[in-house]
């Protein structure tokens, strides 16, 4: 029956997260930014919850654990800073599809040593629909530029595309470029000249559901910063007074702070919803699809939002709302970005002939 | 977490989808048609009869707490009963909404009896119908010619005669109104006090001065009735007040009523759900048909629509899930009701989009189920009281 509980393991993974963020993310934000990278005590910090290996094999001695913990705790660390949550994760969403090359034993040694490393970062590229400019892999060498990646290091490189994926580990230039969002964790052009391919798979599907993945943990980012968007903009409202009263009791504004906390909500609950169908093994990569659609889409009413109800303080550096719309600009365009994502959805509802289901629905 | 719907729940659904296709679409389509509310002695309501529908949710007697106390109307009888309760009423209106509220059963005036009513008035009341042998209606007015999202400025009056009340005032809209065996109404005692003042009475079908029934015309949702009537000089016995006076000595009463929206709210919301869904079945039918699916405008619009309403569902079970937990769930409650019936609007006026000139002609589904969905944007609380509701919360939002 439908329910809602997350349980006890998981309600303590994301009060750890919060607290983490709390001590660690929050206070840091604009230090970080500036720096472009997080100080080595919040990477030893980190590095001693574990949440690094969350999702890794646990016979390759990760926590194994599933894609609702994920969302739990990337949503947390992106409310405290989501610059730095991509900075502190080592295999980020190139997590997906190390995994699907884990019938060989090439995933621990591809991912085991960034694990072992902190402040290494293995990076995923998109290289198919929707990608402007492609990497070209020319008989096992690859060659090309990306215009930016939110990365002043990269240990890993994993490409994706509709047909497979392959990693790379030399052969990697980086170019400092300024960045727009989630500059703490470094902002780069990545160029490969002939870079030798180490590892690849293709097949169609694996390459789908390792998308679907990248997308779900940008989502999961994305309701976060939007989360402390709404939140932030929402206290400021209530002490804010003009006109004689709090200018959150003006109703222009009561409704729009409604708006935006009803946008994180459904947001949330789509997420929840395809992380769900992804641990229940649902095919889930429609929902997943969806779901950074619908949270790209979001993020640019709450987090443009949350700027306006600060007004002109809102649009200076000293508070954190404007970082907030430009983190989310950023966390958008990712794989394809919305388009590429209202495709793969689009595509995969127009092929059913009949009823459309909303919800996973027991098979009589 | 589970967001699955389950094999018990499926079962129930896909006996509605049965009596959904068979019935109640058609039923639906003939009100509106002719543009009237389906009589009271159709065949259908009968067999609704027959098949355990038109019933009480009232546990009965045996149930009740022994010292005969109000039952909370938020712990449900079974676990996931409100859930299951959500699943079956979307199912209903994906069929068709207007018929569903044309039901037989006490409507919406089940919830107040059960959360405020003594237990001699659930059973005189709710009593008959837990066996009907012929359909039954009970009714639900609040609203009135001056005083709808502002029902603390409800004016029709209660004054206290001898062991009677003489009610007196104009109600609005109440569903099954002229049908019903009787009415909830909800009256002041002192209009001054605001919603202190309220009282709820039940009152009987052929009691003296109540009349003047005049059903509605209506954009959509035509297959029941929405009927404004007047009370003149209604005499009610003291046993008709809700709860008691004692009841409203505890300063419960309003908040009986509120409390009562907070359970159907996300039951109405889940509602436009259901018509959503409608909209979306037959709009993709129809774009497949006239080759538009390979179009992307009409397929991102489709997307969108599907994911609106995939996030309304959720947004529902969230609220009857916590409801059912007996977890506080107003805003929960009103986040749904908000979001609902826009996306369910989206949907519907997509559809006619596609259908383009075939939809001007009035006379296709997707045409009927745009114009019954605008309703639920109005109906227990109008989008902007949602939000009201929810910024109470959110930003501490006065009260006027
Ligand atoms: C099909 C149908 C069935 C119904 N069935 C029943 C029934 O069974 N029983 C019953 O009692 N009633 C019923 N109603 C009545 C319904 O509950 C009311 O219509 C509804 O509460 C709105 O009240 P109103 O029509 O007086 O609009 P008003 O309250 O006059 O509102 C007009 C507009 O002003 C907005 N507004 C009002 N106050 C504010 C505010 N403070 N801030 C911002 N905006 C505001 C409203 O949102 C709305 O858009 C039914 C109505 C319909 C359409």
């Amino acid at each position: 029956m439908i329910d809602f509980a997350p349980g006890d393991e998981l309600e303590l993974i994301r009060a750890t997260a919060r607290e983490f963020a709390a001590d660690h993310l929050r206070p840091g934000l604009r230090q970080h930014e500036k720096a472009r990278g997080i100080s080595p005590d919040v990477q030893r910090a980190f590095a001693e919850i574990g949440f690094a290996s969350l999702e890794w094999p646990e016979e390759l001695g990760g926590n194994g654990l599933g894609a609702l913990a994920r969302a739990f705790v990337l949503e947390e660390l992106s409310a405290g800073d989501p610059g730095a949550a991509l900075a502190l994760d080592p295999l980020g969403p190139a997590l997906y599809p190390l995994l699907e090359l884990s019938k060989s034993d090439v995933t621990g040694e591809l991912g085991q040593p960034l694990l072992d490393t902190p402040g290494s970062r293995a990076l995923l590229v998109w290289n198919g629909e929707g990608r402007r400019s492609k990497l070209v892999n020319d008989r096992g060498v690859v060659s090309g530029t990306v215009p930016w990646v939110p990365a002043d290091r990269v240990d890993l490189l994993v490409v994706l595309d509709e047909d497979g994926a392959f990693a790379v580990s030399e052969g990697i230039d980086l170019k400092s470029v300024r960045g727009s969002g989630l500059r703490a964790a470094g902002a780069s052009e990545l160029s490969l000249i002939d870079a030798p391919i180490r590892a690849s798979f293709s097949d169609r599907s694996a390459a789908a559901r390792a998308l679907a993945r990248a997308r779900l943990y940008k989502a999961a980012m994305l309701v976060g910063v939007m989360r402390e968007a709404a939140e932030f903009s929402r206290q400021y409202a209530v002490d804010r007074v003009a006109f004689g009263k709090p200018i959150a009791h003006h109703q222009a504004l009561a409704f729009l702070i409604t708006d935006m906390a009803t946008a994180v909500d459904s947001t949330r609950l789509l997420l929840h919803d395809a992380c769900w169908r992804i641990e229940a093994r649902e095919p889930a990569d429609e929902a997943c699809a969806t779901t950074y659609v619908e949270a790209i889409e979001q993020s640019m009413f709450v987090t443009p939002n949350g700027v306006q109800i600060l007004g002109g303080h809102g649009f200076m550096q000293d508070y954190p709302v404007e970082k907030f719309m430009r983190d989310a600009r950023a966390l958008g365009l990712f794989w394809g970005g919305i388009d590429s994502a209202r495709e793969d959805a689009g595509n995969e509802l127009i092929g059913i002939d009949g009823p459309v289901p909303l919800s996973v629905e027991a098979q009589l | 977490m589970n967001l699955s719907i389950d094999e018990a729940t499926q079962k129930r659904l896909s006996g509605i989808r049965a009596i959904g296709e068979s019935q109640i679409r058609p039923i639906g389509l003939d009100a509106d048609r002719l543009g009237r509310p389906t009589p009271p002695d159709h065949e259908f309501f009968g067999l609704l009869l027959k098949v355990g529908l038109g019933r009480s949710r009232w546990a009965g007697e045996n149930a009740e707490p022994s010292d005969g106390e109000a039952s909370k109307e938020s712990t449900p009888a079974r676990p996931g009963s409100s859930r299951s309760m959500l699943c079956i009423a979307e199912e209903m209106s994906y069929w068709d909404r207007g018929v569903a509220v044309s039901f037989p059963g006490p409507g919406l005036g089940e919830p107040p009896l059960l959360s405020m009513g003594t237990l001699d008035q659930k059973r005189r009341f709710l009593g008959p119908f837990l066996q009907p042998e012929r359909p039954r209606w009970g009714s639900f007015a609040m609203t009135e010619p001056g005083a709808g999202s502002d029902v603390a400025a409800i004016a029709t009056s209660a004054r206290k005669d001898g062991d009677h009340w003489i009610l007196n005032g104009d109600k609005s809209f109440a569903a099954n109104a002229s049908r019903a065996d009787w009415i909830l109404v909800w009256a002041t005692i002192d209009a001054s006090q605001g919603r202190e003042g309220h009282r709820a009475f039940i009152i009987e079908r052929d009691t003296p001065g109540l009349g003047d029934f005049v059903i509605e015309r209506k954009m959509g949702l035509k297959a029941y009735e929405s009927t404004s009537f007047t009370l003149r000089d209604c005499r009610v016995p003291d046993e008709n007040l809700i709860g008691g006076e004692e009841h409203y000595a505890r300063r419960a009463g309003f908040k009986g009523a509120m409390r009562s929206f907070n359970a159907t709210r996300p039951l109405v919301a889940v509602m436009a759900v259901g018509i959503g869904r409608a909209a979306l079945d037959e709009s993709l039918a129809f774009a497949r048909e006239h080759d538009l699916l390979g179009l992307p405008r009409v397929r991102d619009r489709l997307e969108r629509v599907r994911r609106g309403l995939r996030a309304a569902r959720l947004l529902c079970w969230r609220a009857a899930w916590l409801a059912d937990h007996s977890q506080p769930n107003i805003v929960e409650a009103s986040m749904a009701k908000a979001t609902a019936p826009t996306v369910a609007l989206e949907a519907a006026s997509l559809g006619m989009e596609l259908l383009g000139e075939v939809g001007a002609r009035g006379d296709h589904l997707i045409e009927k189920l745009f114009r019954d969905v605008k309703a639920m944007d109005i109906v227990e609380g109008t989008g902007q009281v949602q939000r009201i509701v929810m910024a109470r919360h959110l930003v501490q939002l006065p009260r006027e």
